[in-house]
C-alpha cells in the first residue's frame, strides 16, 4: 500500500516541487512591477500633473496573479495560519489523524471553490476591464482587457493548491500507514508575517 | 440558523482548521445547509472581490520595505543612534534595546521583523554586558510588540479595510499608544536596573558624538517622516506612501548605505510576495466572512448578549478587553482582527465608542497577544533568535507585560490618547 501510494505521490512531487517555486519566483517580479507602477502613478500624477487612467488598475491586476502564483507554495510547506494546539497535544498517531482530517476539509472547500471559480472565470468574457487594453498591434484596432483575466489569478490560485492539498494528503496517508522516512522533503523559506 | 456558523467556526479553529478554509467551510456549510446555495457562490465571489483592492495592496509595500530596511547595516545605525542617547543610563541596552524598537516601529509594520532584526544583534551584546540572556530576549519581545502600533502598521492597515475607516486616521490613532507602550517598558526597564544595579552600556556621549551618530541614522529615519509627511500632505495615499517606502528602502540600501546587494534581492521580493499572498487570502475569506456575519444578523444577537451583561459601556470595555486578551493567547493579532472586528465594531460603536478609538484598543490589545504562550509568534521568533526556551522567555517577560496591560486600560479609558492627533489632523471627529 505504502508502495503505492509512493509511486503515485512521486510524479506530483516532481511537478509541485518545480511549479510551486516557480509561481514565487513570478510572483517576485509581479511585486517589483507593481512598485514600478505605481511610482509611475506618482510621478506623472504629482510631478507632470497628468494622471494616468491604468495604473491603479493594472497593479492591482498584478496583486491578484501574485496572490494567487505565492500562496500555495506557502501553503504546501504548511505556512498557513492554523492553532495547532490540539495537533500539539495528541500523540502522534492521532495528530496525523487530525492532520488527514484537516486536509480533507480543506480539499473539500477548495473543490467547493474550484467550481464557483470557474463559473466566475466564465462570467468574466463578457466583461472588459475600465481601463486596461493592449496596444494595438496588429491593426485589428484596440483590444480591451476581459475582466476574465484577472478573475483568472485566483482560479489558477485554486488549481495550484488543489494540486498541493493533494500532495500533502498523500503524504499523510504515507506517514499514517509508518513510511513517513521515505517521504522527500519540502525545501522551506523563512516567511515573516504581517503583525 | 445560520448564526449557528459561528460555532462551527470556533470548532474549526480549535481543532487546527487553517484560519484561512475555516473562514470559508463554516460560513459555506451553514449556508448550504439552510439551502441558500446561491449564496455560497456569492461567498466566492466576495473573497475575490475582497482582494480586489487598492488600499490593501499598501500590505505588500510595505512588507516589502520592511524586509529591504530588515538588514544589518540599517538596524545598525538605529541601535547606534538609540546608544548615544541613552546607553549612559544604568540598564543602558535595555533602554536602548526599547528605544530601537520604537524607531523601527517607523520604517516597518511587524513585530516579528522588529524582534528578528534587533534581537540578533542586542540579545548577544546585551549578554556580553552581563544581563542574562533570558531578560535580553524578553525585552526584545516585549518592545517589538511597539512595531505594529506605531505606524506603518499591517494590522491596522488590515483593520482600516475590513471596517471601512481611513488608514490615514489608524496610523495616526497608533502614534501615542505606541510611545506610551515604549516610556511604560522604560519605566519598568529604571525600576529594575534600580533594583538589581543593571550595567550601564557606555559613558555619556558628547553632542558632537550624538550629531555623528544621527546623521549616521538620518536616511532611515527619514523615511517615516515621508511616508507620514506624504499622506498628510496630501501627496500621496497610503498605498503610494508604501511603494514610495519601498522604493526609497531599495535605493539607500543599495547605493547609499550600501547594506544590500542585488543578489539579495530575489530573497527579499519572493518572501515579501509571498507573505502577503497569504494575507491577502486570509483578508479576502473575511470579507466573505463577514457578508455571513451580517446575513446572520451576528453582530444583533451578540449585542444583545453583551449589552445583557451590563449597559454601562466602561465595563463592557473591560471585559471586551479581556476577551481579545484571551483570544490574542491563541491567535496572531492579524487573523484575530479579521475575524472580531466585524462581529465586535458595530457593538462597540453603537455605544458610543469612537470607531477609531476601538481600533486602538484592538489593535493594540491583540497585539500584546503576540507575547503571551502558548500561541505568541514574536515569543517563538524570540525564542528562535537567542536560543533561550519560550517557557523560560515567558517568565522573564511578566514584569513588561504588566506594563502593556496597563498601558491598554489607560488607551481603552482615555480616548484622548488615541484620538487627538487624529483629530487635530482634521482625519477624525
Amino acid at each position: 500500500m505504502t508502495r503505492l501510494l509512493l509511486s503515485v505521490l512521486a510524479p506530483l512531487e516532481w511537478l509541485n516541487r518545480r511549479l510551486m517555486p516557480a509561481g514565487s519566483v513570478l510572483a517576485a517580479i509581479l511585486l517589483a512591477l507593481m512598485v514600478v507602477i505605481i511610482l509611475a502613478q506618482v510621478f506623472f500624477r504629482y510631478v507632470l500633473n497628468a494622471a494616468l487612467p491604468w495604473p491603479e488598475e493594472a497593479a492591482r491586476f498584478l496583486m491578484l496573479w501574485m496572490t494567487g502564483l505565492a500562496a500555495p507554495a506557502i501553503y504546501r510547506r504548511g505556512g498557513f495560519v492554523a492553532i495547532d494546539m490540539l495537533e500539539v497535544a495528541l500523540p502522534k498517531r492521532g495528530a496525523a489523524v487530525l492532520q488527514l482530517v484537516l486536509l480533507l476539509i480543506s480539499a473539500l472547500v477548495l473543490a467547493v471553490a474550484l467550481q464557483f471559480g470557474w463559473k466566475h472565470v466564465n462570467s468574466g468574457w463578457l466583461f472588459n476591464s475600465a481601463s486596461l487594453r493592449l496596444p494595438d498591434l496588429f491593426g485589428m484596432g484596440v483590444i480591451r482587457v476581459k475582466l476574465a483575466w484577472m478573475y483568472l489569478s485566483i482560479f489558477v490560485g485554486i488549481v495550484l493548491l488543489i494540486m498541493a492539498n493533494i500532495e500533502l494528503i498523500l503524504r499523510s496517508l504515507i506517514t499514517l500507514l509508518g513510511g513517513a522516512r521515505e517521504l522527500p522533503l519540502i525545501q522551506t523559506l523563512t516567511v515573516t508575517e504581517t503583525e | 440558523m445560520l448564526i449557528w456558523f459561528l460555532p462551527v467556526f470556533l470548532v474549526f479553529l480549535m481543532i487546527g482548521l487553517p484560519v484561512f478554509f475555516a473562514l470559508l467551510a463554516a460560513p459555506g456549510i451553514l449556508l448550504w445547509m439552510n439551502g441558500q446555495e446561491r449564496d455560497v457562490a456569492l461567498l466566492y465571489r466576495n473573497v475575490y472581490n475582497g482582494m480586489d483592492s487598492f488600499p490593501l495592496m499598501a500590505i505588500p509595500f510595505f512588507m516589502l520595505a520592511g524586509e529591504l530596511m530588515n538588514r544589518g547595516g540599517i538596524t545598525e545605525r538605529l541601535v547606534e543612534f538609540s546608544q548615544a542617547l541613552m546607553g549612559h543610563l544604568r540598564g543602558g541596552l535595555a533602554h536602548v534595546n526599547i528605544l530601537s524598537s520604537m524607531l523601527f516601529a517607523g520604517l516597518s509594520g511587524s513585530a516579528v521583523a522588529d524582534t528578528s532584526a534587533l534581537g540578533s544583534m542586542l540579545i548577544p551584546a546585551m549578554e556580553k554586558q552581563g544581563y542574562t540572556r533570558r531578560f535580553s530576549a524578553a525585552i526584545t519581545a516585549a518592545s517589538s510588540v511597539i512595531g505594529p502600533i506605531i505606524p506603518p502598521s499591517g494590522i491596522m492597515i488590515i483593520y482600516a479595510y475590513v471596517m471601512g475607516e481611513s488608514v490615514a486616521a489608524l496610523f495616526l490613532a497608533g502614534i501615542v499608544p505606541g510611545i506610551l507602550v515604549g516610556l511604560s517598558l522604560m519605566l519598568m526597564v529604571k525600576i529594575m536596573a534600580d533594583r538589581y544595579d543593571f550595567p550601564v552600556a557606555s559613558r555619556k556621549t558628547t553632542w558632537r558624538e550624538k550629531g555623528q551618530a544621527s546623521l549616521k541614522a538620518f536616511l532611515p529615519l527619514m523615511t517615516p517622516v515621508i511616508i507620514m509627511g506624504g499622506i498628510l500632505g496630501g501627496i500621496f495615499t497610503p498605498t503610494e506612501a508604501a511603494a514610495v517606502a519601498a522604493a526609497y528602502g531599495l535605493l539607500i540600501g543599495l547605493f547609499v548605505m550600501r547594506t544590500l546587494r542585488i543578489s539579495d534581492l530575489g530573497g527579499i521580493f519572493q518572501r515579501s510576495a509571498a507573505t502577503s499572498a497569504v494575507v491577502l487570502l486570509l483578508v479576502g475569506a473575511a470579507m466573505a466572512f463577514k457578508t455571513v456575519v451580517s446575513l446572520s444578523h451576528a453582530p444583533e444577537i451578540l449585542a444583545n448578549i453583551i449589552l445583557g451583561l451590563s449597559d454601562n459601556p466602561l465595563i463592557l470595555l473591560f471585559l471586551i478587553n479581556i476577551l481579545l486578551f484571551i483570544v490574542g493567547m491563541f491567535l496572531d493579532a492579524g487573523p484575530a482582527i479579521i475575524i472580531l472586528g466585524p462581529v465586535l465594531g458595530p457593538v462597540f460603536t453603537d455605544l458610543g465608542v469612537d470607531p477609531i478609538h476601538f481600533a486602538m484598543i484592538m489593535s493594540v490589545n491583540l497585539t500584546v497577544g503576540l507575547i503571551t504562550p502558548p500561541m505568541g509568534l514574536v515569543l517563538f521568533v524570540a525564542s528562535s533568535v537567542s536560543g533561550e526556551r519560550i517557557s523560560t522567555i515567558s517568565r522573564a517577560i511578566l514584569p513588561f507585560l504588566a506594563m502593556e496591560i496597563i498601558v491598554i486600560f489607560l488607551i481603552t479609558y482615555i480616548p484622548a490618547l488615541s484620538m487627538t492627533i487624529p483629530r487635530l489632523t482634521g482625519f477624525a471627529d
